[in-house]
Parts: C-alpha cells; structure tokens; sequence
C-alpha cells in the first residue's frame, strides 16, 4: 500500500479523502505549487501584484476609543481595506497565477459571503481566465450585491439549489464541476480546506497577513500582542495570522467560530469545536458537525462566510495541541461588535470579522491590560442589508 | 466460503463462461425499506451477477442530480445505518418461501458514515449482516489502509476506483488491493450525465483490463442503455447502472398508489433490466 507522505497532514487532520477522478488533479496541483513557490519569478510577480494592484501591506489601526473602553490595547490588522474588500484575494491572486503557469483556462470556485467569488472573479480578469462560481441561493440572496459584482467582473455565477443552499453546497457542486473537467480547469479552493494540498496551498498565500501584522506590531509597539483573534469559518483568514505568530508561545491564539443562535443543545450555530466531532468531508478529516450516524447536520449563522459545518485540519491540530483556542460569538454578539466597531471607530467591518470583535467585547474582563490583535478579514458593504434586516427585527420586536 | 470466494467465484465464474452482465445500483432506502427489499428481491429472480448497495449520504460529491436526489429521498425517509443492515439482513434471510439470498451485494459508502462508527465496526456490522464487499468514493488507496485490513479481516471485499485520470502505478496497486472486481470510472465526471464510451475510453478500458489479469473488470458511471451496455461490455465483464436504474424506479414507486408500490417497483426493475438485457454480448 502506497503510505501518504506526512506533509497530506496536519497531525491526524487533513489527507486526500478525494473520488478517483481527482487524484492525479491533486498529485499534479501539489507537484506545480511546490515548484511555482520556489520560483522567484513566480514570487517576484505574485509580490507584485500583492502591492500594485491588491494594495499590500495593508493598514495596522491603533483602536484607540475602544481600547480606552474596554482596558485593553486593541490593533487592528485591516484586511477590510485589501482590494476587493477582504482577505481572499490574497489567495486567488495566488492561486489564479499558479493556475496560468498549469496551463489551465478555467478556474471553477465556491462561495458563501460571495468574497470569494468576487476575489476569484478580479483574479481571474487581471490574468484573462474564464470564472465560474458556484453559490447557494440562501446565499445569493443576502450577498446579492457581490453576485452582482462577480457577474460586473465577467464571471457566471451558478447558483445551487439544493441541499441548505449554502457555502457546504457550494462546494459539493464546484468540486463536481472540477471532476468533469480536471484538465482544463483548477478549483480555487477559498479556504484552508479540501484534500491535500488545498489546505496548506492557502495558508502559504494568506499567511502574508501574519508577516506583516507581525513585523509593524513589533516595530510601532516594541512589543508583541499577547492574544491574536480572528473569526474562523473554514478558517483562512485565522491561519493566515497565527502562522507566523506559531513559534511565539507567549502569545496567545484564538479563533471565533459562529455560535449561531446560541450553542446549546439543539441551537443552530457552526461552532464546530463546540459541538463537533472528527469526520471526512469535503476532502479531509477534521472537526465537522454531524449526526450520530455520520450525516452532516445543518448549520446556521448570520454571516454566510462562517456558516459551513467542517473547519480547516490545522486548526483542527492547533485545537488538539491546545496551541490555540476557539470560541463562539453568537449572531447577536456579532452584530453588537458591528455597530461598536462603525460607530467608535469608523469602521464598517464584514459581519464574519465581527464575530473576532463581538467575541473582545464578551471577554473584555480576561482582556483587560492586554495588548489584543484582531484581524479584519473584510469589510461589510455586502452585509448591509442583513443588519438593516437584523435591525428592523430587534427594533420590532 | 467467505463472502470474498463467494463474490470472486461468482465473478470468475461469470468471466470464464464469457458471459457478461448487468450490475445494478441502489439506493437503500429510497422509496422507504420495503421497496429496496423489494428491488433487491427482483433483482436476485433476475439472476444479476451481482448488486451495489448504496448508503445513503448527505453529501455525495462523486454523484450527479439523479443520485444526490435519492440520497436526500432516503434520508428524508430516515434510513439510517442500522436501517441498510436491517434491510441486508431481512434480503439475507429470505421473503416466506424464498431461497436465501446468494447475490452477491457491495455495499458502496462516502467515507463519513463509516469513519462515525470506526472502520473496523462498520466494515464487520456490514459483513454480518451479508454483504459482499465494499465500495467507498472518497477513499482512496492512499487513505485506504484501515478500510482495507477492515475488510480483509472481516471476509468481504475490498474494491477501489480506477479512473481515465489514474497513473500506470496507481491503477496496478489498486488492483492489487481489489477483490472481486476493480470498478472502472468510465469518463470524468460525476454520476448520471449520458456517457458516450469513445475511443480513449476504450482504450482505458483495455488497459485496465490487461492489468487486472483474471480479475474482472467493472465500468460505470452514465450507463443507461443497451449500447451503452454493450459498448461498456467491449473489455469489462460488469457494466454499472445507477442512476437511470435509480430514477426509473423512482418514477415507476412514485406514480403508484400505495398498494401498489413494491409490485411497480418490481415490475419496474424487471422492464429495466430487460431493456438493457439486449446489450449484453452473447
Ligand atoms: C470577510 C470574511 N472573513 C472571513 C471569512 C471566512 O473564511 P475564512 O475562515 O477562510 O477566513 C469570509 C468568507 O467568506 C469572509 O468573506
């Protein structure tokens, strides 16, 4: 029997839990990124477009009002203000470049909050790709205007009907799209999920936010935070901090899972540490909600990017570990983090992101005297209309 | 005789006659146990060389429109687990006055339902309660080695995909790891879609078939009519139906009135398999 290599794992997480059809897709994929990541002209031109075009590095915000409220010495590493609007664009720039120097034409991807699509959309015009993205209709429907922007960028969205109709549906289509075509096209994966080499493929492009957040911490401060804090739903945006800040022990990590309408028995959330258990989906073996017979369950959250029941096989390890720490902010406390964040310090945030900041303004007790960096993986233009939404309700209720 | 010997003697046998066949899929469940049992029972008078056994999944990414459709019916009927070794085990001991059941059945399975009960439970539930071997689609051989020593320890049969995409390396090892037969991907793509079995796929096929030696050959994926039986059959000993198998029936249970359902389901898969009958060589 063939014996995986160590590097398909993130200690018993992760792996290659692929149909047949997709294998040699994903032999090929591994073999071509190691080699394009050790290429300087690769690098060269992926640093360049990460700065001319994405806007790297991004912002380091002192949040000064709220830090004075709160006791603590609160940062901001502000990937809200990355082109596009967050984060992801780290990774499709990446990932759409490698998928020019494969040869391939086409680029399929999924999307829940619609960032995704959007970043794979920009990706893929800036290189002269053909894009298609798949998204559930539940999430069509409250990120409409970024269908809108994938459709403006040149992109189909193809919209999915079944199942929940959500991120986790997304996927199943957009990986059933790849197995038609393997040749032609590369899945751009969003987050650090999927078979082997998806995970670490988009961790090694995201960990940039790290690397600087690190670096211009040190350099304003003198010092490094004592806790890092980002939501996590597949969890790219929270591996793409953390990695640098690995070998640092005193520093603590944690990522913000969606806790739904509450975590309880019974509630519908996507914490997965909180009422998951291991299992295979989507290509790996990792933290997932589930039933007792191995079904997956449904989840809910108010921000389509953090409502998918499985989290990414690093940080199912750094969970194990104890390296790092997940916690839950519900729909309720991510909204609370939203309209703090706008209104002391000027910052419409992406209703994922608030998770990270409801979850400072729970905790403010255990954060008090500490120097606390939250990532802002994106910007929340796309979500107004569920506040809005959210708003009328609590107003009328 | 193990489950094992039974199914390759059964297949050797098939092979060695140069006869050929049909080996339907089901979808446990759909349409509710009893018309499983009933497809199965039908199936067995068919005197098929042999049956798949779908549990149902949530997210079944290898399976077009037609399959993910019966997956959700099934589920939504409350199939469970234990609900497809109940029904295994009921196929097993026989309707009154029925012979027990030799066809062989290989239980095909996504990988989470399996690893929720640990590999070794799972794969011994399925052999006592009579199947033949089993089938995973997101598994493989690199991620194999607990399911296969699974299945060897509990005498049922290991099988693995082989796919167009499928390294000269990777197809030879799972051969090697493959009893009963090896389940050849016959295009890429998921299940369902109309599959047209060209030129490069036959020589897929041949290659597969020249590296499994005497161990028979199964092609499947978007097999739904006699040529495609019969164009499957060129260099496989089994060709595989699943979702048109799957979606005829379906209709056939659907528009019947509730007494009348497990005689539709019957006759439905008796009309289906003679169709398709006519592309089987000889
Ligand atoms: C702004 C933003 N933050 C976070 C996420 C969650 O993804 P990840 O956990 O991979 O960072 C998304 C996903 O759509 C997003 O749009």
């Amino acid at each position: 029997m063939p014996t995986t290599l160590d590097t398909t794992r993130f200690g018993t997480y992760g792996g290659t839990f692929a149909p047949e059809t997709l294998m040699a897709p994903l032999f090929e994929l591994d073999r071509e990124w190691k080699r394009w990541t050790n290429d300087a002209a690769f690098q060269a031109e992926l640093a360049d477009l990460l700065a001319n075009f994405a806007g790297r590095p991004t912002a380091l915000t002192h949040a000064k009002r709220l830090s004075k409220e709160l006791g603590c010495e609160l940062w901001l590493k502000r990937e809200d203000l990355l082109h596009t609007g967050a984060h992801k664009l780290n990774n499709t720039l990446g990932q759409c470049l490698l998928a020019q120097r494969m040869g391939k034409r086409r680029v399929v991807a999924e999307t829940g909050a619609g960032q995704h699509g959007v970043a794979s959309a920009t990706a893929c015009a800036l290189l002269g790709l053909e894009c298609v993205v798949y998204m559930g209709s539940v999430d069509a429907a409250r990120q409409r205007m970024n269908v809108l922007r994938m459709e403006l960028l040149g992109a189909t969205v193809r919209v999915v009907e079944h199942g929940q109709k959500t991120l986790k549906d997304a996927i199943n289509e957009a990986m059933r799209a790849w197995v038609a075509d393997p040749t032609e096209t590369h899945y751009a994966l969003g987050s650090v999920l999927g078979p082997h080499p998806f995970p670490s493929i988009v961790a090694g492009f995201q960990e940039v936010i790290g690397r600087e957040a690190r670096k211009e911490f040190h350099a304003r401060t003198g010092k490094l935070p004592d806790v890092v804090v980002a939501c996590v739903g597949g969890g790219s945006n929270a591996i793409g901090i953390f990695r640098p800040f690995l070998p640092d022990a005193a520093v603590e990590l944690v990522g913000v899972e969606a806790g739904g309408l509450g975590v309880g028995k019974g509630q519908q959330h996507a914490a997965r540490f909180a009422g998951g258990e291991p299992g295979v989906l989507h290509g790996c073996y990792t933290y997932l909600l589930q039933d007792d017979d191995g079904q997956i369950r449904p989840t809910h959250s108010i921000s389509a990017g953090l409502d998918y029941p499985a989290v990414g096989p690093e940080h199912a390890m750094l969970h194990d570990e104890q390296r790092a720490r997940y916690a839950w902010a519900t729909d309720d406390e991510a909204l609370r983090g939203f309209e703090v964040l706008a209104e002391r310090e000027g910052i419409l945030c992406a209703l994922e992101s608030a998770h990270a900041v409801g979850w400072v303004l729970r905790e403010r007790a255990e954060l008090a005297g500490k120097r606390v960096l939250v990532n802002l993986s994106g910007r929340g233009d796309k979500d107004l209309d569920t506040i809005a939404a959210a708003r009328r309700a609590k107003d009328g209720a | 005789m193990s489950a094992v010997d039974k199914l390759e003697l059964r297949l050797r046998a098939l092979r060695s006659t140069g006869r050929k066949g049909i080996a339907p899929y089901v979808t446990a469940g759909d349409g509710g146990s009893a018309v499983t049992l009933a497809v199965l029972r039908e199936l067995a008078d068919l005197d098929v060389p042999c049956v798949e056994l779908g549990l149902p999944f949530s997210d079944p990414i290898a399976d077009g429109p037609l399959l993910q459709a019966a997956n959700d019916r099934a589920l939504a009927t409350g199939t469970t687990f234990e609900e497809v070794l109940e029904i295994l085990s009921r196929f097993r001991r026989g309707g009154p006055g029925e012979m027990g059941r030799d066809l062989p059945v290989i239980v095909m399975s996504y990988a989470n339902p399996l690893v929720r009960r640990g590999w070794a439970n799972a794969v011994n539930a399925l052999a006592r309660a009579g199947a033949d071997g089993l089938l995973v689609a997101d598994l493989p051989i690199e991620e194999a080695g607990a399911m296969h020593a699974a299945a060897r320890a509990a005498g049922i049969a290991p099988i693995f995909f082989v796919a167009p995409t499928t390294s000269e390396q990777r197809t030879t090892t799972a051969i090697q790891l493959s009893r009963g037969f090896v389940y050849a991907i016959g295009r890429l793509g998921v299940t369902g879609a109309r599959t047209e079995l060209d030129e490069p796929a036959q020589a897929f096929l041949s290659r597969v078939r020249r590296v499994a030696g005497g161990l028979p050959v199964a092609v499947g994926f978007g097999i739904t009519s006699a040529e495609d039986v019969s164009a499957a059959l060129r260099h496989a000993d089994l060709a595989i139906v699943g979702s048109a198998f799957v979606e005829h029936v379906h209709q056939a249970v659907s528009q019947a009135v509730a007494p009348r359902k497990l005689d539709a389901a019957r006759l439905a898969t008796r009309e289906f398999l003679q169709v398709l009958a006519s592309g089987v060589p000889g």
